[in-house]
């Protein structure tokens, strides 16, 4: 993280609106740094909840991998620490061997001197055999100790010593004790002796120095690798108790979504049930009073037909025609409703036999009108052909009643396959058509755009052409300008493998 | 053909009742038609029980029948009379306003022998009952009369 005071220039405060009491002014890098945390906050509260998370998890886990290699890097240390701890005590050792043999040959060698006796000359040629093997020893432990140079000059001295002794033993052996007696009391290479005494205290302490520091290095690198492990736990600890909250919470959610799923399903079911008894309860009971209303009618007209004038006969025809007509409502809605609740039947519907057909039902009811019907060749769909019978029954009777006004009424059905799981199938037709601008209504429960007294209907037909596509997972859409016909169009999904 | 069998009618509604009289009448079959307000009078009548116990006994030539009525309902009546040897073989015609599937089928399940939906239209209301009146109760040979 940056700082926060680096580069903001401390001249610019924010303005503040004014406080009804002075206070204490907050010091400035304080006031930044708030500012630089409202703005970091900000800055997430853009990011979307998944975002924040992984970034929360990509530090934790950044962070557990720093712990690790840090922590690895210390044991490291410490291992080497101890490798060079064991090679100083070896060195030391060894040191002492040495130091001792060289003891044990160099007063060995002045008795010889003396006494000619040559079994004092033992330790002497013990040392002898053991310098090669001591001089390797020394050598791998020269490196890890880094005094090379003292053990180089320790070498020497005591190669020099061993010379000088081999040839004063020379020197006794073929010129005798006087010729060795000078060399004999002080003993000969004193001073390389002394050197080497020197060279070995010196060894001995600078490996005790570095151990010591060593030591105290370990220390301080497992203190640190048991903080870092520590606070890797932490994390860890911290990462755990979030996949914790993170999963705990998304199964709350989830099962608060399945029981809130559930309870809406019972409600929509209840709802369902409802509506299945209202539409009954309406196709029963509705009826009825109707039925009477056109009877009793009826039965006066015909009962007073004398006695009625014309006014009156008009009032009863309406009467009627009134009760007629809500009649013909309520059998249309209940279609509606019955479109949207019904089971749906999953057949292949042969669209030209069913076109076929309407038209030929149609027929009754043209009384005489010659209308040019063409008819292209159309696909065979999957759906429920009930259902889909309406829907032609609605777009054709549609057509045949506003071409009604046309001299020549023409109507034209056909089929466009434009994509590979769909095809679209239109009824088109020279009648009075719509105005575009009210395309959006059209296919309105008890939209109508016309009058009554110009084109009978309820204004449920389209709606119900367009519920039942919907239910096919089809669309419905329409094209038409006025007086100039209006075409009718229906796409419906249809499997691949049908050619 | 010579033994006048009368017509039952089974309709809640005095109204509707009225209506379906009054287009019978236009044919001259009304006399022959007896009205039953429920469920329950139908079957009372069917088993001469009740008001009709003094009636002298024998199906009628035909059943109308009503979805709705009180006490007793149509469907509940029909299923009794064809899971009755004697009166299996009355012809039963539901006359409803009914034009639900479920009726329907639940209907012509239990053996209904027709399903006619009542018109709102009154002069199809009038057709409609009198070809019923006509073919079961005129032209349609009922079953013999016995076992």
């Amino acid at each position: 993280m940056e700082s926060a005071t680096q580069d903001r220039p401390s001249t610019s405060p924010p303005a503040v609106p004014p406080l009804p009491e002075p206070v204490q002014p907050a010091p400035g890098w304080l006031r930044l740094f708030g500012e630089r945390a409202q703005r970091f906050t900000a800055w997430m509260s853009q990011w979307s909840i998944e975002q924040r998370v992984l970034a929360g998890f990509g530090l934790v886990f950044l962070g557990i991998i720093a712990i690790s290699i840090m922590s690895y890097r210390n044991t490291a240390v410490v291992v080497k620490n101890s490798r060079l701890d064991t090679s100083s005590h070896e060195l030391v050792q060894l040191l002492s061997s040495i130091e001792e043999a060289l003891i044990a040959a160099e007063s060995g060698h002045r008795r010889y001197l003396v006494t000619g006796d040559e079994s004092y000359l033992k330790p002497y040629r013990a040392l002898m055999e053991q310098m090669p093997e001591f001089s390797r020893y020394l050598e791998a432990l020269a490196d890890p100790s880094g005094q090379r140079e003292r053990i180089t000059e320790m070498e020497r001295l005591i190669q020099k010593q061993l010379e000088i002794e081999t040839n004063a033993i020379h020197q006794r052996s073929t010129q005798g004790a006087d010729a060795v007696r000078h060399l004999a009391l002080p003993g000969v290479a004193k001073r390389e002796l002394d050197d080497v005494h020197r060279l070995i205290a010196d060894l001995e302490s600078a490996e005790q120095q570095a151990t010591r520091a060593r030591v105290l290095k370990s220390a301080g690198t497992t203190r640190n690798t048991i903080a870092l492990l520590a606070l890797g736990a932490v994390l860890q600890l911290v990462l755990l108790g979030s996949v914790y909250f993170l999963i705990h919470h998304d199964i709350t959610n989830r099962r608060r979504v399945a029981a809130e799923l559930r309870r809406q399903g019972e409600l929509l079911q209840a709802a369902n049930k409802e509506l299945e008894a209202f539409s009954y309860s309406v196709s029963h009971d509705l009826r009825a009073p109707l039925r009477h209303i056109d009877g009793y009618a009826a039965l006066l007209s015909k009962s007073a037909a004398e006695t009625l004038n014309d006014k009156a006969k008009r009032y009863l025809e309406t009467i009627s025609a009134s009760a007629k007509q809500m009649g013909q409502l309520i059998d249309d809605l209940l279609v509606f409703s019955r479109m949207g609740r019904q089971e749906m039947l999953r057949s292949t519907v042969n669209l030209n036999q069913l076109v076929k057909t309407v038209i030929h039902d149609l027929r009754l009811d043209l009384q005489g009108k010659t209308i040019s019907w063409t008819i292209g060749s159309l696909p065979d769909v999957p759906g429920d052909p009930a259902m889909l019978r309406q829907v032609f029954m609605n777009l054709l009777t549609n057509a045949v009643k506003f071409t009604a006004t046309r001299a020549k009424p023409r109507i034209e059905i056909g089929a466009t396959r434009d994509t590979a799981g769909e095809v679209t199938i239109f009824v088109r037709d020279n009648g009075v058509g719509f105005d575009m601008q009210y395309v959006n209504k059209l296919f309105g429960v008890f939209q109508r755009l016309h009058r009554n007294d110009e084109f009978e209907g309820t204004g449920i037909g389209l709606a119900n052409v367009r519920r039942i596509i919907h239910r096919h997972g089809g669309r419905t859409w329409a094209e038409g300008a006025l007086d100039q016909g209006a075409t009718f169009y229906l796409s419906l999904p249809v499997k691949r493998t049908s050619s | 053909m010579t033994t006048v069998k009368p017509i039952l009618l089974a309709e809640d509604n005095p109204r509707d009742a009225e209506l379906a009289l009054a287009a019978m009448e236009e044919h001259h079959i009304a006399d022959k038609v007896v009205v039953c307000h429920d469920g329950a009078e139908v079957l009372d009548y069917l088993y001469c029980r009740g008001a009709f116990k003094s009636r002298q006994c024998g199906n009628p030539v035909v059943v109308f029948l009503d979805l709705k009525m009180p006490k007793v309902d149509g469907i509940e009546v029909l299923r009794t009379i064809k899971s009755d040897a004697n009166l299996k073989p009355i012809p039963v015609v539901m006359l409803t306003s009914s034009r639900e599937e479920r009726d329907l089928a639940q209907s012509y399940a239990l053996g209904a022998n027709a399903y006619v939906v009542k018109p709102v239209e009154f002069q199809q209301f009038i057709s409609a009952v009198k070809e019923l009146g006509i073919f079961w109760g005129v032209i349609n040979e009922p079953p013999p009369e016995g076992n």
